[in-house]
């Protein structure tokens, strides 16, 4: 084919595409088939989406052809000081599940040891590495477990951060914005968390990376939206996958979940009343001339009436009560009493409801605004027991390596079974003897009840305990 | 600028209309506006969250004011205003105090008994003369490093209540187009700020001649060819404000939707009257090139006319627009380049750019001490000395065939 080009074929990385140039219409069909490339007259070649460069290497390989290929930018790693545990057997099959391919998803229940998995294939890879966190706590979290495994300090890319290097750090909000300049600097790619690549904005930080090494790591891989699927081609097919049941038990601590109602004091009860009913009959009287309005209706004519502003306001005001209700921080006090001096996790629906049980009680608060510093001093201060307690946020959600904590208490948050899972998984790290308890403080007679009911569907919460109030 | 979030916008029969507040319209918007300047600008000291209430204080008189349009211009106000974000983490300090001191002493109980003495009264009671400080001021401090609890410290704000709704109007466009897929401008004139800025904005172009001086220039990204993505939109909004300081273009976008996925146009010209924070751009980028133009005058001379960035070369990626155009009423046509300032740099890039245009008919006019470092055809330059005179050019302008 060298003969019919002009020039030899050059591929190039270029903006989160391939650019492939000197080669003739005809011999791309013929190598290619129809469809993988499309012309682009701007750059004078044709283009493909970066996440294609594995296969087309393949292609080129295996007909024998020269190609002047200036993609990778990748490198071997020498790994400083490799100090890694020993796997157990599942960990085990994981890495070995993983190895055969070099890509696809790896699906553990929280607190399994999937760091420990990632850590190991990367010590094996040996290649420039990208981690894809999906918030910056767990960014952090990852720098840390590379040093401490590795002995490599990452470079970080994400909370207003920039320090790119062969082994790096990030988020996918960063992933996305920098992988037309960076998809081509790693020939492995992590995905932590991976059920939020799918995203249509998200998985450009798959699709415009070059790297032939993927993996994915995920303890609920299940998106509402169906867009899971999709991970077979971003990251690579299941390859691995344990379920929860196999996991209680044995390396999760044995648990129950406790569920206490709270009820709102009379002046919340008559305020919360009078915002529901300001609501409810805004939504009748619209619903007299059209019965099929629903609640973006009412968002969207904000904008035209004060009347729908205000029904929006009542809305919030109303969730507010329940989120914030004064009862949920004397119940709190008894919790705190009853498991005195166990260390206690506070997962509040709210930053304010969060800040309010951290100014009433003066225990620590993990929000977003807390610094990687002051993140690490309370973690390792609850830790070491030095704090008592602390209280979240939604920051925790997913993934942040807690402290060994044998009670939670769950005051608010939203109804997705992903995150009850998640949640739990942070009280249930780490075994011991004593039982776990997860507490969920709901407030009665309001919408959180639903919530919390839709929640305990999620196989996680089997075997909920109520408490009579 | 504004997020999606704060993006509002109409749609009717395939076009999408940003928000825009308009004197007819909106008679009481420069009033509210001034007022929330106002409240900025006595605001120091005040936290960011009682300065948004008092923004939304002023606008909840509107009877037609959405709350994203309210979100929009505590936005744009902070946009201009420097809070103190705690840089030496005075906050997170007094917290690490507070909670170790109680930390032993935990649970604070409402109501001391024989299990729990340690009173919530009490113990803060016991703290706050630890630090020396009445326990009110510890409970303000705790959390002042939180977005909403920042104090505002400086606010640059905007010349008046107009230039406020100005870049509200301009913002609204941006976030519409935060969604673009593709981006096409026509344009007669400006061309080099157009190209310079959809340049720095990181976006690729595809360039059309439609007539003598005028361009179509379709502006997106790499990823563009392999499917519609809102990728550019960033960079397109971006763009948008050197654009509308810019003159005679016409610009349409195609912006893909978030709800619907649909696809609507939003068009947009120099004649909407929006305005731009950035000035016009200058029509000259000399001394040498503005008197030469003065000089020659709009009338044609031995049938040539003058015409300042008359024509864009381009090729792939690069592109080149002369500083004047010649254009003869039998159709021949000049470009003329005037290189007065000069660093290695610069001239070896012209040098670059010159080489990638040699076929097309290009004069130089070149500095006299600048033209010993230039290797270039001879015949091309005309060497001046403080300015340069109109005969020498119309000599080599007669020459050309």
């Amino acid at each position: 084919m060298s003969h019919e080009s002009p020039q030899s074929p050059k591929l190039s990385f270029s903006g989160g595409t391939l650019l492939l140039e000197g080669v003739s219409a005809e011999d791309v069909r013929q190598l290619f088939g129809s469809g993988r490339w499309v012309w682009d007259g701007r750059a004078g070649g044709r283009r493909c989406d970066a996440i294609e460069y594995a296969a087309i290497r393949d292609r080129f390989d295996q007909a024998g052809l020269s190609v002047d290929d200036a993609v990778s930018d990748w490198r071997t790693i020498n790994w400083p000081e490799v100090q890694l545990p020993k796997l157990r057997d599942e960990q085990q099959q994981a890495v070995a599940a993983w190895s055969r391919s070099g890509r696809g998803c790896v699906i553990m229940p929280t607190g399994t040891g999937k760091t420990v998995v990632a850590l190991t294939i990367m010590a094996r890879t040996a290649t420039s590495t990208l981690i894809v966190a999906p918030v910056r706590d767990l960014m952090y979290q990852w720098h840390r477990r590379i040093v401490e495994g590795l002995g490599y300090d990452a470079g970080i890319i994400g909370d207003n951060v920039f320090r790119v290097r062969p082994v790096s750090v990030t988020t996918y909000d960063s992933a996305c914005i920098h992988m037309a300049k960076l998809g081509n600097r790693f020939g492995l790619i992590v995905f932590d968390e991976c059920h939020h690549l799918p995203g249509q904005i998200r998985r450009d930080a798959a699709r415009m990376c070059a790297a032939p090494y993927r993996l994915g790591l995920t303890a609920t891989p299940e998106r509402s939206d169906g867009r899971h699927v999709d991970l077979d081609w971003l990251v690579g097919p299941t390859v691995y996958d344990m379920p929860i049941s196999a996991a209680k038990g044995r390396t999760l601590a044995d648990y129950e979940v406790v569920r206490i109602p709270v009820h709102l004091s009379p002046e919340e009860r008559v305020r919360y009343d009078d915002l529901s009913r300001e609501v409810r009959s805004y939504v009748a009287e619209r619903r007299k001339t059209d019965p099929k309005y629903s609640w973006e209706d009412l968002c969207a004519e904000t904008g035209k009436t004060p009347e729908a502003r205000r029904a929006l306001k009542a809305y919030f005001a109303k969730r507010s009560i329940e989120d914030r209700a004064e009862e949920k921080l004397r119940v709190l006090e008894d919790l705190f009493r009853l498991h005195s001096p166990e260390p206690c996790i506070v997962f509040a629906g709210s930053n304010a409801m969060a800040r309010d049980v951290s100014r009433r009680f003066l225990i620590p608060c993990l929000l977003n605004h807390c610094g990687k510093k002051e993140r690490l001093e309370i973690l390792q201060g609850l830790e070491s027991g030095v704090y008592p307690a602390l209280v979240a946020n939604r920051v925790l959600d997913e993934g942040v390596d807690l402290p060994e904590a044998k009670v939670a208490i769950v005051i608010g948050g939203t109804a997705s079974s992903r995150q009850a899972k998640q949640r739990l998984g942070r009280v249930l790290r780490k075994s011991g003897n004593a039982r776990a308890v997860l507490y969920e403080i709901v407030t009665a007679g309001t919408s959180e009840e639903q919530r919390s009911r839709k929640r305990r569907k999620s196989d996680a919460y089997e075997g909920t305990r109520h408490r009579r109030s | 600028m504004l997020t999606r979030q704060h993006a509002i916008a109409d749609y009717d029969s395939g076009r999408i209309f940003p928000d825009r507040l308009t004197q007819k319209l909106h008679r009481p918007y420069p009033g509210y506006a001034e007022r929330m300047l106002r409240v900025y600008c006595r605001g120091i000291g005040r936290t960011r969250k009682e300065l948004h209430r008092a923004v939304w204080t002023i606008l909840s008189e509107a009877e037609d004011c959405p709350a994203r349009r309210i979100e929009a211009f505590c936005k744009l106000l902070d946009d201009v205003a420097t809070y103190d974000r705690d840089a030496r983490g005075r906050a997170a300090a007094l917290r690490k105090d507070v909670f170790h001191a109680a930390a032993e002493r935990h649970p604070l109980v409402r109501r001391a008994d024989r299990l729990f003495e340690t009173e919530e009264a009490r113990v803060k009671a016991d703290i706050a003369t630890r630090l020396g400080r009445p326990w009110r001021d510890i409970d303000r401090d705790l959390f002042a490093d939180v977005i909403e609890f920042q104090r505002l410290v400086r606010f640059e704000g905007y010349a008046d209540g107009a230039a406020l709704l100005a870049r509200y109007n301009v913002a609204q466009v941006q976030a519409a187009l935060y969604d673009a897929v593709a981006m096409t401008v026509w344009a007669t004139d400006d061309f080099k700020t157009i190209l310079r800025y959809a340049k720095l904005a990181g976006l690729m172009h595809t360039i059309t001649r439609t007539g003598s001086g005028q361009y179509c220039v379709r502006f997106d990204g790499p990823v563009s060819v392999l499917r519609q993505t809102r990728r550019y939109g960033t960079a397109m909004a971006r763009f948008l404000p050197a654009l509308i300081a810019c003159r005679g273009w016409r610009m349409h976008a195609v912006i893909r939707t978030r709800r619907r996925g649909w696809n609507v146009g939003l068009d947009l010209s120099h004649n909407d009257g929006l305005n731009s924070h950035l000035p016009v751009p200058d029509d000259f980028d000399s001394h040498v090139e503005e008197a030469f133009a003065e000089k020659w005058g709009p009338e044609p001379r031995d049938g040539w006319r003058l015409v300042r960035e008359g024509e864009i070369l381009h090729q792939r990626q690069k592109v080149f627009v002369p500083d004047f155009a010649f254009q003869h009423e039998d159709g021949r046509s000049v470009l003329l380049e005037i290189v007065g300032f000069w660093t290695p740099e610069y001239l070896e890039a012209k040098q670059q750019t010159l080489k990638t245009f040699e076929d097309q008919r290009i004069l130089l006019a070149v500095a006299a001490p600048v033209a010993e470092k230039l290797d270039t055809q001879p015949e091309q330059t005309i060497v001046y000395k403080s300015a340069l005179l109109i005969k020498d050019v119309l000599e080599r302008l007669n020459a050309v065939q």
